[in-house]
């Protein structure tokens, strides 16, 4: 058996049936070994979004996501979504081909140094150096990627070594270092917890990771705690849970903001105090007393102490927190909150309100789509807009927040789930960093709708210039846009454009009711932003709103 | 602040790199760095200094794949 033979036996072998990639050189053996295999490739038209669709695949699943590039440009353009990956605990395999083991370090045509390139974007990666390690490498890497904290694994294999006859060695995984437990920890949260008048639970993307939204729900419905969730944790609490408050954070409710400055307890369940989640670190829950649950040790203590810490699978730490109920004054006062700082949808004018459509869409949705965003404005409305029932339902590039995620996660997240409604959510300027791939849907049929919120901007730059540098519009006017329904069309994919209020709901039943892939171009307010802001350097309950503004 | 640390890692050359990355990365400066193969695996004597707790560094080492051991020296005593 050759390398690259071993290489899709091994994946194929581990339950990979999806890779996403983009063949070369250096990486021709290993596409050789793929055209004979069960394992279905999907060509993206740039490696970039071949790594978006295999975090898009893996952020659906919580399965294994993986990627092909071949050496040096091939390669490098992986990068980015590595990045993501890495941010975001996504469970990638990147498998790139090399020079030949003998041309390394001679400037060879293609050749880079992707080994070196990848230290600060991945939890591990390796270059075969020799043939007899490849099964090990392979193994283990899948094993890396997937356990404990998941992240982006990168595995450079030289050219040779694709072609070389090499052993198969089967590899057992150690068994996993899952920290234990600390009881006197778990004893110390519950005695906070038994004092606390005032506690609020703060989701973060933790909870997908472990699978461990059935155990939040049972600590959530026993305690009744109010709840908040950061980006990454949408869909976590359920929608319908009655002391969920919504995210919370720069662009976060009031509601949740307000609760998480007063309270007393904060009950961190697998996040990481991010510096958009907490606006003035010093200001940001400052009367709390911090119970943080994580797998990764590093993250507790890392931007606020904690004064219980339980390092472990939430699906052990969360059960062995004691359910003291919530005071129902302290409740009270939050589902006050919730309904004085409701969200609005009547907005005046014939113009498309896009917190109204995406509120529409969400409604009229299946509850089992998925909604990919891209980043931005309309990355927020989003977030802020619409529901979810589960964190997989709700991609989003968080840690990292790149541009162009949107349509390639889509693409990644409909051929992981053939059967769902999936869609991207977009803007002008984002949809138009990996455009390309348009190619990969059309080239697969794959359903995927687009929705895209055009105001001819950079938005999200546009209302920073507008609020913190005098209105000063530095390279953030894209009124050169193309059209963007012709442009599909040029790919066999219809659609529409919408410019008024009132063309909305017919405009989301034919997104809704579509067989296959469809766009809709709305056109919104140029002048629109995203409201609640808490601005750079001030505490989150010193937001800004429309009207105080 | 200065803090002295030893480690153990794998005998791979990437390794070196990878944890010497982070070091610079989470803000702490190398101000001596001693490194021996012994028995088939890097043993490094190190010493770095920054105002932020050690801590936020042994944590993030010890998360490195190729890291066996991560132990923190009390530099006073070394320097006795």
């Amino acid at each position: 058996m050759t390398g690259a033979e071993l290489t899709i036996d091994l994946l194929s072998k581990h339950g990979v049936k999806d890779v996403f990639g983009y063949p070369g050189g250096a990486i021709m053996p290993i596409y050789d070994a793929l055209y004979d295999s069960s394992i279905k490739h999907y060509l993206a038209r740039h490696e970039q979004g071949a790594g978006f669709a295999a975090v898009g695949f893996a952020r659906s699943t919580g399965k294994l996501g993986v990627c092909f590039a071949t050496s040096g440009p091939g390669a490098t353009n992986l990068i980015t979504s590595l990045a993501d990956a890495m941010m975001d605990s996504v469970p990638l395999l990147a498998i790139t081909g090399q020079v030949p083991t003998a041309a390394i370090g001679s400037d060879a045509f293609q050749e880079i140094d992707i080994l070196g390139m990848s230290l600060s974007c991945t939890k591990h990666s390796y270059m075969v150096e020799r043939a007899e390690d490849l099964a090990e490498i392979l193994q283990e890497a899948m094993h890396l990627a997937q356990s404990g904290r998941p992240g982006p694994v990168l595995v450079d294999i030289p050219k040779d070594i694709q072609m070389a006859q090499v052993p198969f060695k089967p590899w057992l995984a150690a068994d996993e270092y899952l920290p234990e437990l600390d009881l006197n920890q778990v004893a110390i949260a519950n005695q906070l917890l038994s004092e606390a008048k005032q506690p609020v639970a703060y989701v973060g993307g933790g909870v997908q990771a472990a699978d461990a939204q059935d155990e939040l729900m049972q600590f959530l419905n026993k305690t009744q705690m109010p709840a908040v969730a950061t980006l990454k944790a949408l869909g976590s609490v359920l929608p319908d849970y009655e002391h969920y408050l919504g995210m919370l954070g720069m662009h976060g409710g009031q509601a949740a903001n307000i609760a998480v400055q007063e309270c007393d307890v904060l009950v961190c369940i697998g996040a990481r105090f991010d510096d958009r989640v907490t606006g003035n670190l010093a200001k940001f829950a400052a009367k709390a007393k911090v119970i943080h649950l994580d797998i990764d040790a590093a993250e507790v203590g890392k931007r606020k102490p904690a004064k219980a810490s339980l390092i472990a699978d939430l699906k052990t730490s969360l059960p062995a927190l004691e359910c003291f109920v919530t005071p129902k004054a302290w409740c009270d006062v939050n589902k006050e909150m919730m309904v004085k700082h409701a969200w609005r949808y009547d907005y005046p004018g014939e113009k498309v309100y896009a917190p109204y459509l995406l509120s529409q869409l969400s409604e009229r949705m299946p509850k089992t789509g998925v909604v990919c965003c891209d980043v931005g404005q309309h990355q927020m409305w989003v977030a802020q807009h619409m529901k979810f029932s589960h964190p997989t339902n709700h991609l989003s590039s968080g840690g990292a927040g790149t541009m162009g995620f949107g349509l390639p996660a889509a693409i990644g997240a409909q051929v992981a789930r053939p059967n769902d409604f999936v869609i991207t959510v977009s803007g002008d300027g984002s949809i138009m960093m990996n455009i390309q791939e348009l190619a990969t849907i059309r080239r697969n049929n794959l359903p995927v709708k687009i929705l895209i919120l055009d105001n001819q901007r950079l938005g999200m730059v546009r209302q920073w210039q507008e609020l913190f540098f005098e209105g000063r519009y530095s390279e953030t006017n894209l009124s050169d846009n193309p059209d963007f329904v012709q442009l599909a069309a040029v790919f066999g994919i219809p659609g529409q454009t919408v410019t008024h209020a009132n063309q909305v709901d017919d405009a989301i039943t034919a997104l809704v009711n579509s067989k296959g892939p469809y766009i809709v171009h709305a056109c919104i307010d140029n002048k629109a932003n995203v409201w609640p802001l808490v601005p750079p350097g001030a505490a989150n309950d010193e937001m800004i709103t429309e009207k105080a503004k | 602040m200065k803090h002295s640390l030893i480690l153990v890692l794998k005998n791979q050359s990437i390794a070196v790199e990878r944890f010497l990355r982070v070091v610079r990365h989470r803000g702490f400066d190398l101000t001596h760095f001693q490194l021996n193969m012994d028995d088939g695996q890097y043993n490094v004597a190190m010493t770095v200094d920054s105002d932020k707790p050690i801590h936020l560094l042994t944590s993030q080492l010890n998360k490195l794949v190729d890291v066996k051991e991560v132990n923190l020296q009390n530099l006073q005593q070394q320097v006795v």
